[in-house]
């Protein structure tokens, strides 16, 4: 039987990750299967039959390395199947819908507080090199602004876009653990 | 290692994991059976809370790599409790019988 794919644009947050979960818990109700993730897309197989509970987990590793194996084995175990990841960052689980549950990956407040505490981190960190690098630019953005303007303007604006969004990421993932810990 | 009272008290995901290994060296899958088995289903633990608190107890040395014994499945790996585990866990269960004792006791001289 040929797999009807479909793409569905959505651009999503790291901050947001549980607001993608819903929204994929929700594709699945309505037949679509996710099965792939994209900067700004996603793809899902089109399957009635199915109904699937999707969870996403930031975790740091190769995936062609032992411990990542160990891992997705760690978690087929406990009855989830690994589906995708997306830069060996985030990495999509699913196990078959049933009526009334919500099954968690985290299912302790601290074990959640250190996995917000780990995603803020990344953003932190990448958030400081980007400034690293642009800051050990600026000679030649000064050079630049004299006479190439056409290629300074898009490139400054495209890293203040990026360190705004790491910067409002982070400062999001601190209001979550806040709540948390509250 | 870190001062074993700086590690109390435990969160029930660690205590129940390194009790489990304290019976026997066992591989995630056995653990969460163990856990769920020893809380009568009361404390099940997720795949992620589960996956990180082996690999923070692995860094404190709380626990270690076990090799697999021939007749077990090679492909899980497994895991078993050192001295300073042990260490922790007779810390925190001398913690919790304090304050189960003094809960105890309170109540008891509440009722006269």
């Amino acid at each position: 039987m040929e797999q009807q794919t479909v793409k569905r644009y959505r651009m999503n947050m790291s901050w947001n990750y549980e607001k993608e979960e819903a929204w994929l818990n929700e594709m699945s109700e309505q037949g679509f299967q996710f099965q792939k993730a994209g900067l700004l897309n996603s793809t899902f197989v089109h399957d009635d039959s199915s109904r699937y509970t999707y969870r996403l987990d930031y975790q740091t590793g190769n995936p062609k390395d032992v411990e990542f194996q160990n891992y997705i084995d760690l978690y087929q175990d406990a009855g989830w199947e690994y589906v995708s990841s997306y830069g060996s960052m985030w990495h999509y689980f699913r196990r078959v819908w049933q009526p009334g549950e919500q099954p968690k990956l985290y299912t302790d407040k601290d074990s959640l507080v250190a996995q917000y505490k780990k995603i803020q981190r990344l953003m932190g960190i990448m958030l400081l090199i980007n400034l690293g690098i642009l800051l050990a630019n600026t000679a030649n953005w000064i050079r630049l602004i004299n006479y190439q303007w056409g290629f300074f303007v898009p490139v400054v604006a495209i890293y203040m876009i990026l360190l705004g969004l790491l910067g409002y990421g982070y400062v999001k993932m601190g209001n979550k653990i806040n709540q948390l810990m509250k | 290692m870190e001062k074993i009272k700086d590690m109390l008290p435990l969160t029930e995901a660690f205590y129940y994991i390194l009790v489990s290994l304290y019976a026997a060296p066992s591989h995630g899958y056995g653990i969460m059976q163990d856990i769920e088995k020893m809380s009568g289903g009361r404390v099940k633990i997720g795949a992620g809370t589960l996956y990180t608190a082996l690999n923070a107890l692995l860094n404190k040395g709380l626990i270690d790599p076990y090799p697999v014994p021939d007749d077990q499945d090679a492909r899980r790996k497994m895991y078993v409790i050192t001295s300073d585990g042990k260490e922790v866990i007779a810390a925190e269960m001398g913690r919790l019988e304090e304050l189960l004792q003094a809960g105890k006791l309170a109540l008891i001289s509440g009722k006269e």
